[in-house]
């Protein structure tokens, strides 16, 4: 029964195509060792360079948002002060190109700021976005952004395809987000 | 201050500024869990340098292999505070050094320059190669 169940969870990951899930709370650790963990493989299947940094860009920026924008958070002391963010995080390939998906809760007064600002990413093409970072890059952050639009443009930037977003509605209060991108 | 030297670790970058000989170089990759709290130190002894009067020639290497917004937003402020130092007549020369086939990080060196009207910007293309 229980390895029936968990072999149920691990086949959805496999016929999505996910090679890497993590749901939980996250940390600046584990961005780190689960981006190592996603170069080295990327590595050992012989991708070059740019292609692994232009997957690591997209991972790393994805995973922070989660770390900054979560709305739900667990803080504290544990020797040192710590701050987790559930949320998460799956990359794997599909049709050839390697897409990461994250997912986090979000506050419903935060929907219709983000999804302005992603469907303004969606309209643009290439050139657009381009002179979008060049601006973003000599603006002085927005209150409460902590370099949140830098980061969504770098992320459009580096996608293959043009990003997927999605909410769904939990309760009165809060959504889950989940953004697609394929690179 | 004569020099700052910080080693690199998985996710700061190494940092050899050698005040001295006015050449300042960064290495390595970019993306502290504590963007302020990396850059803070770095920014306070470049500005301590750049403010120096009769200050001679600076050459910054950019050869940062990979960097994320946070880290962008800092390199821009780097770059900011040499323009400002070049309009004022000290010569300033700008390295952008690109693997070959990097085409992000090419485009990200012309971001940069965009703005630079008194910094001398060059880019530099190095072999493939480096740490992934």
């Amino acid at each position: 029964m229980l390895a029936q169940q968990y072999a149920s969870i691990k086949r959805d990951l496999d016929e999505k195509g996910i090679v890497f899930s993590f749901s939980g709370y996250l940390s600046e650790g584990i961005l780190y060792s689960l981006g190592e963990a996603l170069r080295e493989k990327m590595a050992l299947e012989a991708a070059d360079g740019p292609t692994i940094r232009r997957v690591f860009s997209v991972f790393v920026e994805q995973m922070q948002n989660i770390i900054r924008y979560s709305a739900e958070k667990m803080s504290g002391t544990a020797g040192r002060a710590v701050e987790l963010s559930a949320g998460m995080v799956t990359i794997g390939m599909e049709r050839g190109k390697v897409f990461i998906v994250c997912g986090n809760t979000v506050r419903n007064s935060e929907v219709p700021r983000l999804k302005e600002r992603l469907d303004h990413l969606k309209s643009l093409d290439r050139d657009g976005i381009k002179t979008y970072y060049r601006e973003q890059l000599r603006e002085e952050p927005d209150d409460g952004s902590r370099g949140a639009t830098l980061g969504l443009i770098e992320i459009a930037r580096r996608a293959s395809d043009p990003i997927d977003y999605d909410f769904d509605a939990m309760d009165a209060e809060r959504s889950f987000f989940c953004l697609k991108v394929r690179v | 201050m004569d020099s700052l030297t910080i080693p690199a670790t998985g996710r700061t970058p190494g940092v050899s500024f050698d005040f001295v000989g006015g050449h300042l170089r960064m290495t390595g990759e970019s993306y502290p869990d504590d963007v302020a709290g990396f850059f803070g130190p770095v920014f306070e002894a470049l500005r301590g340098f750049l403010g120096r009067p009769d200050g001679g020639p600076v050459h910054f290497d950019m050869e940062l292999l990979y960097f994320n917004s946070s880290s962008a937003k800092a390199l821009m402020n780097i770059f900011q505070m040499l323009e400002t130092v070049a309009r004022s007549g000290r010569p300033v020369t700008v390295t952008w050094c690109v693997e070959e086939n990097d085409d992000s990080m090419r485009e990200l060196g012309e971001d940069f320059a965009e703005d630079l009207r008194h910094v001398v910007f060059r880019m530099r293309e190095m072999p493939a190669g480096g740490a992934p």
